[in-house]
Parts: structure tokens; C-alpha cells; sequence
């Protein structure tokens, strides 16, 4: 039978343990999840992959697009001395269905994202804990992310001008699970201004905005630290493949990122990336128009969403009232 | 009665009824329509209803006869009141699949977008997403074959959970034949197409949207609120937790015969939302041969449908077989201590599924039956038998079901856009199902710890209102008999509303 000597120790060996665990467990907070994805498929009928083409014009119309993809690496930390790295979300595949209605010079539109598949790998960095997300079609059959729902103007500018000046404004409404890393679980909002213009074969889109984002998950490495500021940019040419049917290509790269208003254009708080985007479009003399689009490109800064690489397909249908 | 393939907008479901008087119907309508879940194709909507694709085509804006495109949606609100009920013991020793005899409260919401669009010729696609948040009765335990409210899904949540309920193509090939006018509706685009013809939908839906449609319950959100006048109770079709699956159907229509084939994913555990998407492993077949058919003037139509599930099931003899060789070992207590899926059941001296979990075999037949008495009124007959050896996998865990149900219009009473019905719906299970459960064994959705074996039954009468051109107000009374298949528990009153509104 143990003495109380003995006992008194077990107690005091099995409290220390006890704190030290806890004090270990205190230091390495799990990360919650929160939404990866900086691809932002573009509305139906704004011609690039992220930018905006701003043509909008005419009789009422309605568009679908149907985007898929898969990034490479979307979501890596690293600690600050550089002692340890993890792919906390190594593969990243996802299913966008846009929908949009366009009038005159207005469109609202809808984006409904299904995630495919996503796997990385779980770990401990920087005294934090992370978990891998696990997607895939069995496990996930019917989720749904975030719904985003948008509207845009075309304020000043001819549709086939130019210069095209436009604002936007999107609406993320949350869904899902913020552990798969495709949510925030938060409302988010993004304002955006908008311009674009067609100079003959020449056509280029930006964008200035902000991402109104709740979520500040300091000090998490590559987390969201709130709000960030939106930028992007595409050029290309176009060149025409079909007279007889008025189809065409288009071919130019978009740049696109984001940087938190936390720490402007910090190391670990800002991404971009660059897509090569090439688009097949044909369209009829209602203003129809069909369109396929790839993309493919790397991230540029791949910090904070932005992945080592990414490649995009999208069809989009769009039609109006004769 | 038209062709459920091509339900005419031109022609409402129930045209006028004038020859009998009021008295009459309403005493017709004391009867049921099936009534589908959340899962089940919604009806289409008449040529007067106030939606998107009506006011647009009304404005010259939408070809409504030949379209691109559509875009329809839903909201519904259902609340169930459960009156308490004769305390009989519940959850005994440990099993935890009873239905509580206190007064609850069980509601459910859902939204609905039907999304489709022409690709080419003969090919297009639907997309429909859905949101719904829900509390069931007792945790959705304690009832077998009559949950009270259909749109009430397995581990759904009181926080709205936004879900694909569809994606799926589809691909018409015309076999000739007189042509004949598809109408807009939710999940069906205008078109002109052949009387005979191939159909092929791969993808995310429910077997619903294409199997066991029944003329008169297209939408069970406008109509019974019962899952036992969905379908079949007793038809184990495979699907999640959700009632959905990925697969493949294939329809043969040639003037009014149909048949249909379709092979779709089981859910990986019993009841799961997971798919099982190994479908040369484990799969569930369905068949249905379809035949529409006028008597005295009155359309109607018989379907003869079976199905065959191949999944990694439990059988009930061989849980009982595996409890009385070892009771101390496999029991359903120390089903807990193990990676097995199992029901979380305590009781220490109960079989459970969870030991003998392999590929099994279960099957069904069901024959029903739709016909209209009047313009107004229908009546609808379905049964199945299922083999009963092994555990539900999807749906309800009965073995055999029956039900039996009228609807009616209120055209006769001046309010023809009003609903009504009654309906009747008896739920039994096998032998060997009963001794599962009387030696105090759990399945997905009974098990009380004892049973004293009798067929469940649900009584189920309703009024909906339409109070404006896309709004309903229904009231519903269920009586509810032997919950659980258990003769000492109810009977069980409950009392139910619901708002429901188109677009």
C-alpha cells in the first residue's frame, strides 16, 4: 500500500502533468477553419474569369456559368523564423454555379459554390494546431459554401467603349462548415469599383475594392485579419476565329489579389496570383452568347489564399429577350 | 388525367367538378393522396399561378412553350404539435429509440430554387439548391413507417443548412410517335417532343423524380404532411440521409406504357448522409413498369415497381444469432467501445446490428394504384412487401406498407385553388424485424427496449387554403396508432400547420 508521502506525490506529479498540459494545450490553439478560396468566379456575362467586362446593355437577359477548378496549395503557414511549414489545405477542387439577370445597364447575379474535394494535412505551427480539412464527393454529397450574391452597374461609358466605369457590390451569406476551410461562418461584403474597355482587338478589366470581412483571426498564421483591400487587373487581345458565326478569342492574363488593411502589403497578409485566361466566345446578333473559358496560373505571392497554382474551366450561357 | 411526363399547364390537375354536390366531396375527400418528402418532384404549377416564368411569358418576355430556360422556387413552413400520449414505458433498459409521450413541438423550413436550362437538343440540365432547418419529434425516434411530417430529414439541425438537392442532366432521344407539349415546371422545361421516347438523367436527384410519381401528389408540400403517403413506406429506396443519391435512370416511354431502370448509391452507413460511391459494389436497383389508363372516362394508372438493394446491412437473424452465442460481448452496449457504426443504444441485454454488418440483399415489390374519380378527385392505393430480413438502410424501417388516400379540389365549393384530403396508412414489419426489436435491438428509427408487436397506422386529414394566388394555409390532424409497431404506446394526436408559397 503506498504511504501518504507517496500519494501526496502522485497528486503533486499528477497536477503538475495536469498544468503543464494545459499550458501546452493553452499554446496551441486549433485553428478554426475559415474560407481559403480568393477565386472569385466572375458574374455570368462579365466575360473574364475574375475581371469584369462591363458590357452590359440592352433588353433583360439572363446568364449561367458553370465554373470548375483546382488549386494547389491554397492554404500553407510557415513560422516566422522558418523552423516549421505546413499545406494545411494541399488540394483544393470546387464546383461554381453563377446565375445572373442582367437590364439595361444592371445585373444581379448569384454564385452558389460546391465544394469537390479538399485534403491537406494536420499539424502544429507556430504554437497553433491545425486541422486538415477532408472533402470529397461520398462524404460531402450535397454541400454547399458560401452563397454570394452580387449586383453591378455600368455607370459611365459606352458598353463597347473605351472606358467603361462600373461599381459592385457582393454579399456573402454564409453556409457550411468554417473546419473545411470554405467559410467564415460570417456575412462578408465586397464593394468594388470597376473599369473596363475595348480599344479594336484590344480589351482590358480591373478592379479596386474592399472586402468587408469580419473574421480577424490574429495571430494565426495566413489567417484573415479583417477587412482587406481587393485589386486586379486583365488585359488581352481578341481575335476573330469566325466571321460566319461572330465567334472569337480572347487571350490575356488577369492579376488579382488582396492585402489586409491589418498590415498593408505584408508578407503574410496579402496574395496574388495570375491567371492566363483564354476564352472562346460566339455570339448572335441578339446579344446571345456562349462562352468557354480556361485559365491557368500560379500564385504569385502565394501567401494568404493565393496557391502555388491554379487551373479554372468555366462554360457560360447567356441570352435575352429578342 | 394527363401524362405525369408532360403535366399540362393548359389543363389544371382537377378541372371543374360541378355534377356532385359539396356534401359529397367533402365527404370524398376524407381519404388521402400520397404525399412526397422534400425529396419528392414538386407538382407543376397551373397556368394561373402567379410566377416568375408566367409573368415573364405573360409580358411577351419567355417562349413558356419552348424554353431555354426556367427558374421556379419554394418556401414552406410546417409546425407539428404532438399531444402527450399514454406514458407506456419508453427507452427501456437502456434502448433509445422512443418516441417521449410529453407535448412537443416539431416544425421544419425549407426554400427551394428549380433551376434548369436547354444545353442542345433534347439535353438539359437541373440545378436546385435548397435550404431547411428543422426539430423533430423526440430527435426523429419512436416512429416507423408514419413520420408526421415529410420534409423532416435525419440529423437535420434547427439552423438552416443550405444543401444541393439537385444537379443532374438529362438527355431525351425522340423514338417518334405523336408529339406532344412538355410544360414549364420546376425540374421540366417547355418543349414539343415525342410521345415515344428514350430518357436518360444522370446525376444528384432523388428516385422520386422519376419512380412511384403519382398524378395526384406531385407536391407534398401542398399536400399530406405524413411520409407514409410520400411512397411506398416499406420502399428502402437508396439514398442519404436527405432522401438523395447519385445515379442513373433510364425511361422507355412508348404512348402509355413506361419502363423505368435506375441504379443509385446507398448511403455508406444506414441512414447516413455519406454516399457509398462504389456502385458496382453496393447500389440500389430500382424497376417500374408504368401504364396510364382511362375508366369510365376517368384517367388513372397502375405501376408495378421492385427494387434491390445490395449494402452492407445487418440481418436481423444473425444479430440475434451473434447476441445469444456471446450476450456479454455482443450486445448492443459494447457496440459502443468499437469503431462499428451503431445507434448508441445502453442496453446491455439487446441484440444489435452493429456485429453483423456485410453485404446483404433486401428487396420489395409494390404495386400502386392512382385514379380519378371525378375531375376533382383521386384516389390513390399503394402497397409493398419487402423481405423484412435485414435493417432499413434509407428510408422507413418497415417491411410492408399500405396506404390509401383521396384528395380533392375545392372547385365545388367555389374555391378551386383549395385542397383537401384524407388518408389512411398501415405500416407492419416481419416476424424475425419484430423479435429484433421485442428482444429490445434498435434500427435507425425504433426500437423502445420491448415491443408487443402490432402494425403502426396513421389517419391523416388536412385543408389547405389558398389565401392568395401563391400562398397556402393548411390545417392538418394526425392520429397516429401503435408508434414503433408497438401496440402499448399511443395512440398519438398531433396537430399541424403550414404556410407554403411559389414563385
Amino acid at each position: 500500500m503506498p504511504s501518504s508521502r507517496q500519494f501526496l506525490s502522485a497528486i503533486a506529479g499528477a497536477s503538475a502533468a495536469l498544468m503543464v498540459s494545459s499550458v501546452i494545450a493553452a499554446a496551441q490553439p486549433l485553428a478554426d477553419g475559415y474560407a481559403v478560396e480568393r477565386y472569385y468566379p466572375s458574374a455570368p456575362g462579365a466575360g473574364w474569369l475574375v475581371m469584369d467586362h462591363l458590357d452590359l446593355y440592352g433588353k433583360l437577359g439572363g446568364g449561367v456559368t458553370l465554373t470548375t477548378g483546382y488549386a494547389r496549395n491554397p492554404y500553407s503557414v510557415a513560422a516566422a523564423d522558418g523552423s516549421s511549414s505546413l499545406h494545411v489545405v494541399s488540394n483544393q477542387a470546387f464546383v461554381d454555379v453563377g446565375m445572373a439577370v442582367f437590364y439595361d445597364r444592371y445585373r444581379i447575379s448569384l454564385n452558389i459554390a460546391d465544394p469537390l474535394y479538399a485534403s491537406g494535412n494536420s499539424g502544429t505551427v507556430a504554437g497553433h494546431e491545425f486541422s486538415a480539412p477532408s472533402v470529397d464527393p461520398g462524404k460531402y454529397p450535397d454541400k454547399v459554401t458560401d452563397v454570394r450574391l452580387g449586383f453591378d452597374a455600368r455607370l459611365l461609358g459606352d458598353a463597347n467603349g473605351p472606358l467603361r466605369i462600373g461599381l459592385g457590390a457582393q454579399l456573402w451569406v454564409p453556409s457550411g462548415e468554417r473546419s473545411l476551410y470554405a467559410t467564415d461562418g460570417t456575412l462578408r461584403a465586397m464593394f468594388r469599383t470597376l473599369v473596363a474597355g475595348d480599344f479594336g482587338m484590344f480589351t482590358y478589366a480591373g478592379q479596386l475594392g474592399v472586402h468587408v470581412r469580419p473574421l480577424d483571426e490574429s495571430p494565426v498564421p495566413g489567417a484573415p485579419r479583417g477587412s482587406e483591400l481587393l485589386f486586379g487587373m486583365a488585359a488581352g487581345s481578341k481575335f476573330a476565329i469566325s466571321r460566319a458565326y461572330n465567334a472569337a478569342f480572347v487571350l490575356g492574363p488577369e492579376v488579382f489579389g488582396e492585402t489586409a488593411f491589418h498590415s498593408p502589403f505584408g508578407k503574410h497578409t496579402s496574395g496574388v496570383e495570375a491567371l492566363l485566361t483564354g476564352r472562346l466566345q460566339r455570339a448572335d446578333e441578339h446579344g446571345a452568347r456562349e462562352t468557354v473559358k480556361l485559365g491557368f496560373g500560379e500564385g504569385i505571392h502565394a501567401q494568404f489564399g493565393a496557391p502555388d497554382w491554379r487551373a479554372v474551366v468555366a462554360v457560360e450561357i447567356y441570352d435575352r429577350v429578342r | 388525367m394527363h401524362f405525369r411526363h408532360q403535366p399540362s399547364r393548359r389543363r389544371p390537375l382537377f378541372e371543374s367538378f360541378k355534377r356532385l354536390p359539396a356534401s359529397v366531396i367533402a365527404l370524398s375527400v376524407l381519404g388521402a393522396t400520397p404525399a412526397r418528402a422534400q425529396v419528392a418532384r414538386p407538382a407543376g404549377h397551373t397556368e394561373d399561378a402567379f410566377d416568375l416564368m408566367n409573368v415573364l411569358a405573360q409580358h411577351g418576355l419567355h417562349d413558356i412553350d419552348d424554353e431555354t430556360w426556367n427558374a421556379y422556387g419554394q418556401v414552406t413552413w410546417i409546425s407539428s404539435f404532438k399531444l402527450p400520449f399514454h406514458g407506456a414505458p419508453y427507452n427501456l433498459h437502456g434502448s433509445n429509440m422512443s418516441l417521449v409521450p410529453d407535448f412537443e413541438h416539431s416544425f421544419t423550413g425549407s426554400a427551394t430554387l428549380f433551376l434548369g436550362l436547354r444545353l442542345w437538343r433534347g439535353g438539359e440540365v437541373y440545378y436546385v439548391p435548397e435550404v431547411i432547418a428543422e426539430r423533430p419529434l423526440s430527435q426523429l425516434r419512436g416512429i416507423g413507417g408514419s413520420i408526421q411530417n415529410f420534409e423532416l430529414q435525419k440529423g437535420g439541425t434547427e439552423t438552416p443548412q443550405l444543401y444541393r438537392a439537385r444537379a443532374y442532366f438529362q438527355q431525351t432521344f425522340g423514338l417518334g410517335g405523336r408529339r406532344e407539349q412538355t410544360n414549364s415546371d420546376p425540374m421540366q422545361l417547355g418543349a414539343t417532343i415525342d410521345r415515344r421516347r428514350l430518357v436518360l438523367h444522370v446525376g444528384n436527384f432523388t428516385i422520386l423524380d422519376f419512380m412511384d410519381k403519382n398524378e395526384f401528389a406531385n407536391d407534398p408540400r401542398q399536400q399530406f404532411f405524413n411520409m407514409a403517403f410520400m411512397t411506398y413506406s416499406a420502399f428502402d429506396f437508396g439514398s442519404d440521409a436527405r432522401g438523395l443519391s447519385f445515379g442513373a435512370v433510364a425511361e422507355i416511354i412508348a404512348d402509355d406504357w413506361a419502363l423505368r431502370l435506375g441504379r443509385i448509391t446507398p448511403p455508406k452507413n444506414p441512414n447516413d448522409l455519406t454516399w457509398e460511391l462504389r456502385l458496382y459494389k453496393y447500389f440500389g436497383d430500382q424497376i417500374e413498369l408504368d401504364h396510364e389508363h382511362r375508366i369510365f372516362g376517368q384517367s388513372g394508372a397502375i405501376r408495378l415497381l421492385a427494387y434491390h438493394n445490395r449494402v452492407n446491412a445487418g440481418r436481423f437473424d444473425e444479430a440475434i444469432a451473434a447476441f445469444e452465442s456471446d450476450p456479454a460481448g455482443k450486445n448492443a452496449a459494447s457496440c459502443l467501445g468499437t469503431s462499428r457504426y451503431n445507434y448508441k443504444s445502453t442496453n446491455t441485454g439487446a441484440p444489435d446490428l452493429c456485429w453483423v454488418r456485410r453485404p446483404n440483399d433486401r428487396v420489395g415489390i409494390g404495386l400502386a394504384l392512382e385514379q380519378h374519380i371525378s375531375n376533382d378527385v383521386g384516389l390513390s392505393v399503394r402497397g409493398m412487401i419487402s423481405d423484412g430480413q435485414s435493417e432499413v438502410y434509407a428510408y422507413t424501417p418497415t417491411d410492408r406498407s399500405l396506404a390509401v388516400s383521396l384528395l380533392a379540389k375545392g372547385a365545388s365549393w367555389g374555391r378551386p385553388r383549395d385542397v383537401t384530403g384524407i388518408g389512411g396508412a398501415i405500416n407492419w414489419i416481419s416476424s424475425i424485424h419484430a423479435r429484433y426489436l421485442a428482444m429490445g435491438g434498435v434500427d435507425g428509427f425504433v426500437g423502445d427496449g420491448y415491443l408487443r408487436a402490432a402494425p403502426e397506422g396513421v389517419l391523416e386529414a388536412f385543408y389547405s387554403v389558398n389565401v392568395l394566388n401563391p400562398l397556402w394555409i393548411s390545417a392538418d390532424y394526425q392520429y397516429l396508432v401503435n408508434p414503433a409497431f408497438n401496440a402499448d404506446r399511443g395512440p398519438v394526436h398531433i396537430l399541424g400547420g403550414r404556410v407554403h408559397a411559389e414563385f
